[in-house]
């Protein structure tokens, strides 16, 4: 055996590269060795695998999604569903599989994803006739058969939604959820008799992407339109909201809804008799939300012990640990209870069979309440190893149960966000509200803080040096007057100097935000060409 | 358009489709007969409910919304049961290296025919082909090895959700036997065999549950035979289906025990109390969108789709009716209303409840499409129906009309529903039945399956003698593809060794070969 795993461990192996050595330390080293603020991308995968959210496969940019990072996304998904279900969208499912002829009918559509879609071209031990597509996104699927159902204007809208992987064969470097080949998402695709519907829908569902950024996530972001150069391929205005990460000074595209206008309706042929006895093509929308959103959590809210993750997606909310009732092993160092000095010289007065009995006693009201709980009553293990254990995963509350909290009633709750401690009395069923009231608050914290940097982050300027400074310089993002021209557009990237280090990136248009926008000054300039006049405010920086 | 991949006589159905949804504004009703051409019946319920659409590329369907639902609805029942027993969700990448695929070797044998390769991004060739996943075993059983390193680390309980993709060369049908469908592939690692020769059974009963409890669908549960086992497993135990209509057995749902054969392969192990490694005990299971094709082709008839209750995405439709031109603005007016308040009342009791109140359409022309589309229970509410306080309820499988009182409704209608969940199982489970035969001789065995029956008969069990059957039970003058399509004369199939044996096979002979037989075995023609 001892051989088996020295060859599991050190065969060569494109598994996993880079973090290879993370896994082999597995059993021995559980910490996170990167700083999240001196080398953010080592921390960021460590992050993912230490804490069984994600593991790498054998296939560059394709991972596994861990039970612990599914649940993530089990429950967004859960969110998602019962809103889109709210607004009368209908879930279905089309094919993986998109024929050359659908892909190619939209042209801007298809430049803006040939080059990074998968083709199959075999099968079995023949070539097929003609090589057929991986879906990138749905649009040429789908529509087709929008043309086919949609005859009269009783069939508007149609609203339809699906939950599945699409492939992006992106040959950038791969990062974790936040740049995938493939990644999960929902795209719902929308129809309607006019183009004020397919506008307002898009706006809301834009809405509903921010609330599940801020009330399941609690990432701020900020919602804005993209610029012409930044828009999905094929529709007339895409809508966005950025999330934006400090350490890497950097912004990042956390969903989009898209206006399609008729743009695809009259390519796909999606016509319909109107009330009137006219004919028309439909106005379209669609839209998208992915696992990146998993990736921007957990970057947002990370720290040097691991993940922090928000109580409403954690899979467990709470963690029950017995204190004192691990056996002592000396193959795991000398004993330390916990790394919290208030816990040293603790007198075990109380025998362990019963703290680990009000531990699973508690447990199971908690459970009762809805609060998703795991006690943690090992023995292999010390407390301290256990704290650091359930630490690394980001699990939201700990509740520590030892001789002293038995005997007085008292139970100590330690925060993940800010290591926090509050004693709370378990008297009646006023545990269970603390505990529900404990884990709101650290929401509206987490919040919060996530918005109090991205506010920090954002800095107004009017010429093309300050703003270099602040995205460059400062690391935050430049909020300038800007012309929203194309030709303007198509020069920053010439102009921005790029970062050496830790990915680079051009500086280019996040997104002209939605909010705080004020009429302009009479015969305010473009910041950026400095010749133009200014239309809008537009936020720019540097991006994932 | 239609891609070159696609099979000519799919694009004949192809055509039908685009035919059948032309006529939708006019011809709402099932042109073909279910005894009479069963397959033409059978893709024109599906079309003209909703259920699923053709698509361009041969193989692949839309599900649609009404079909979508049902899916949903076995998902939250299965997802339930396989939380009872501490499997979690996870997802796997949709894409499997050449060489982790070709690990296992019985494994990529029974694959590699059927495997799609992904050989190019953009305009660029990949160093390497990429296979699209036919099934998960060697792409979650790498990180396997990688996870177990010690006792504690099992048992380990996966699941995921997804589609899956298998290229088949044979006549494509929706949800029987598609090139794309969805599925859950549950995949367990255990410390011992016992453990893991539990869980295979607990799982065969979680789909036998969601067969007969949920979709109302009869099946047999029972072990494969050497031949007809997963590829890889060290056996594989089934739900199987039966459709009359056909005289075809079809696999509903199998869940195998992989035994040590994986875990050896991939290194999943954990280091024994000698420093031998101990390989961990497999088992993996799936259920797929194909039990959909099942539970449409065995409640269904000459109207349309038949939806059994539990899973109908709208399990009561409300039409109003009698209203003429000498009906009052007022009355009209407090008819509709009626139908909403029952709607709302309904839905509170959890009913899945909608109201027809479209006004281009004839009550006549509602009651056809809700046929059509399969809606348990009709409910007609006129003149009559505001002052009598009862409904007309009229029931889709038995076509039966009664009087509800509108008072307690709820309770009569939940009640409703659960008869004619019994009643659709008890009426599939008949015809089932009647089309099962025990044999004890080859002479009447052939006849058997002429007689669109299922065959138990007492079976030796060796392969060779699995050979001989399915050779000699065959019609060989029959073209194959007509034969494929139409009247089946295959030959027959071994669909399981039922659990629930009819007699002691003990002392008796082979049906075919005369050798001592060891059990009784169900062969039939099948999908």
């Amino acid at each position: 055996m001892r051989s088996l795993i020295r060859q599991r461990f050190h065969a060569p192996s494109r598994l996993h590269s880079g973090v290879v050595a993370g896994a082999a330390r597995k059993r021995s080293n559980l910490s996170i060795t990167a700083s999240k603020r001196e080398s953010l991308s080592e921390w960021y995968t460590q992050c993912l695998v230490k804490a069984e959210i994600l593991d790498y496969t054998d296939i560059s940019g394709c991972y596994i999604l861990r039970p612990a990072g599914m649940a993530i996304w089990n429950q967004l998904q859960e969110y998602l569903r019962a809103q889109l279900h709210k607004r009368g969208v209908q879930d279905a499912y089309f094919p993986l599989l998109i024929s050359q002829a659908a892909l190619e009918r939209e042209q801007a559509h298809l430049a803006g994803f040939s080059p990074e879609v998968a083709w199959v071209t075999k099968a079995g031990h023949a070539d097929l006739s003609a090589p057929l597509a991986i879906r990138p996104t749905s649009e040429t699927a789908m529509y087709p058969a929008y043309s086919r159902w949609i005859r009269s204007w009783r069939d508007l809208p149609l609203r339809l939604n699906q939950w599945c992987s699409v492939v992006r064969w992106e040959f950038r470097n791969p990062t974790p959820l936040i740049r995938s080949r493939e990644f999960l998402w929902q795209e719902g695709h929308s129809a309607f008799a006019t183009a004020q519907e397919a506008d307002l829908e898009a706006c809301d569902i834009l809405c509903l992407y921010q609330r599940t950024y801020e009330q399941m996530l609690a990432v701020a972001v900020i919602p804005g339109v993209k610029s012409e150069g930044e828009r999905f391929a094929g529709a007339s205005t895409t809508l966005t909201v950025e999330a934006f990460i400090p350490e890497a000074g950097r912004a990042i595209q956390g969903a989009t809804a898209h206006v399609l206008g008729q743009n695809f309706s009259r390519i796909f042929d999606i016509r319909f008799e109107t009330a009137d006895g006219g004919q028309d093509w439909a106005w379209q929308s669609s839209w998208g939300f992915t696992t990146r959103a998993l990736g921007v959590a957990l970057m947002q809210h990370g720290d040097d012990r691991g993940a922090v993750l928000a109580p409403p997606v954690a899979q467990t909310q709470v963690v029950i640990i017995p204190i004192g009732c691990t056996k002592h092993d000396p193959s795991q160092g000398p004993v330390e209870e916990g790394h919290d000095p208030a816990r040293v010289g603790e007198a075990p007065s109380v025998a362990p069979g019963q703290i680990v009995a009000y531990s699973h006693d508690l447990a199971g009201r908690l459970r009762d309440a809805g609060i998703r709980c795991v006690v943690d009553a090992s023995e292999q293990h010390s407390t301290g190893w256990k704290f650091n254990q359930w630490e690394l995963r980001g699990v939201p509350l700990r509740i520590e149960v030892g001789p002293r909290e038995i005997s007085s009633g008292h139970l100590t709750t330690v925060r993940r966000l800010d290591g926090r401690r509050d004693r709370v009395h378990d008297q009646g069923g006023k545990l269970i509200s603390k505990v529900r009231e404990g884990l709101d608050h650290i929401h509206r914290d987490m919040l919060a803080r996530s918005r109090d940097r991205l506010v920090a982050h954002q800095k107004k300027c009017s010429t093309w040096t300050e703003l270099v400074d602040i995205v460059e310089g400062e690391g935050s993002m430049a909020l300038i007057p800007w012309c929203e021209q194309m030709v303007c557009e198509m020069g920053v990237g010439d102009r921005g100097r790029t970062m050496l280090g830790e990915g680079g990136g051009k500086i280019k248009c996040l997104c002209i935000p939605l909010e705080g926008q004020e009429p302009l000054s009479p015969g305010t300039k473009c910041a950026v060409c400095g010749e133009r006049p200014a239309r809008r405010m537009a936020l720019f920086g540097r991006s994932f | 358009m239609t891609s070159a991949t696609s099979s000519n006589t799919d694009r004949a159905t192809s055509k039908v489709a685009v035919t059948g949804s032309a006529m939708k504004e006019t011809k709402l009703g099932i042109g073909a007969q279910k005894e009479d051409d069963f397959p033409t019946w059978y893709t024109q319920v599906l079309l003209r409910s909703e259920m699923m659409d053709y698509y361009d590329v041969s193989g692949c369907y839309i599900l649609r919304p009404w079909c979508f639902k049902i899916w949903k609805q076995i998902q939250a029942f299965l997802g339930e049961r396989f939380e009872s027993i501490d499997v979690e969700d996870a997802y796997f990448p949709l894409f499997i290296s050449q060489s982790a695929l070709q690990k296992e070797k019985d494994h990529v044998e029974g694959f590699a025919p059927e495997v799609a390769w992904v050989t190019r991004s953009g305009g660029t060739d990949l160093p390497e082909p990429i296979a699209v996943r036919p099934t998960s075993e060697t792409v979650m059983y790498p990180a396997y090895a990688k996870w177990i390193q010690s006792h504690r680390d099992l048992p380990l309980k996966m699941n995921q959700w997804c589609n899956v993709v298998r290229w088949e060369f044979k006549h494509p049908q929706p949800f029987l036997r598609s090139r794309e469908f969805l599925w859950q592939e549950g995949h367990t690692c255990f410390n011992t065999k016992m453990e893991a020769d539990q869980e295979v059974l607990q799982v065969l009963e979680f789909y036998r549950q969601t067969y007969e409890d949920l979709l109302a669908v009869p099946v047999i549960k029972g072990m494969k035979s050497e031949n007809e086992k997963f590829a890889g497993a060290l056996y594989t135990t089934t739900v199987e289906g039966f459709i009359p209509a056909v005289g075809r057995g079809i696999q509903g749902a199998t869940s195998h025990c992989l035994g040590q054969n994986f875990s050896k392969m991939f290194k999943i192990a954990v280091e024994g109390k000698d420093g031998e490694p101990e390989y961990a005990w497999q088992n993996s299971w799936g259920f797929t969108t194909r039990s959909i094709g099942v539970m449409v082709m065995t409640h269904s008839d000459n109207n349309g789709l038949v939806l059994p209750p539990r899973v109908a995405s709208v399990q009561v439709v409300i039409v109003p009716v009698g209203i003429t031109a000498k009906t009052g603005a007022e009355e009209e007016e407090r008819i509709y209303a009626k139908c909403n308040e029952l709607v709302e009342q309904l839905a509170a009791a959890g009913i899945r409840t909608k109201a027809d109140l479209r006004d281009n359409v004839t009550p006549g022309w509602k009651f056809n499409q809700w046929e059509l589309k399969g809606v348990p229970v009709r409910l007609e509410i006129g003149p009559k129906e505001l002052t009598s306080g009862q409904v007309r309820a009229c029931i889709r499988f038995s076509s039966e009309k009664r009087q509800l009182s509108l008072e307690g409704i709820n309770s009569a209608a939940k009640a409703l529903l659960d008869e004619i969940h019994e009643g659709m199982f008890a009426k599939a489970k008949a015809a089932r039945d009647a089309s099962m035969r025990v044999v004890e001789r080859w002479d009447d065995f052939t006849p058997a399956l002429d007689a669109k029956c299922m065959v138990l008969a007492p079976w030796c069990q060796s392969g060779a003698c699995e050979d001989a059957i399915k050779e000699k039970s065959a019609h060989k003058a029959v073209d194959g593809a007509a034969a494929d399509a139409r009247a089946p004369a295959m030959g027959a199939k071994t669909l399981c060794i039922p659990f629930e044996q009819p007699a002691k096979a003990e002392g008796k002979s082979c049906v075919q070969c005369g050798a001592s037989a060891k059990t009784y075995c169900l062969f039939g023609r099948s999908y």
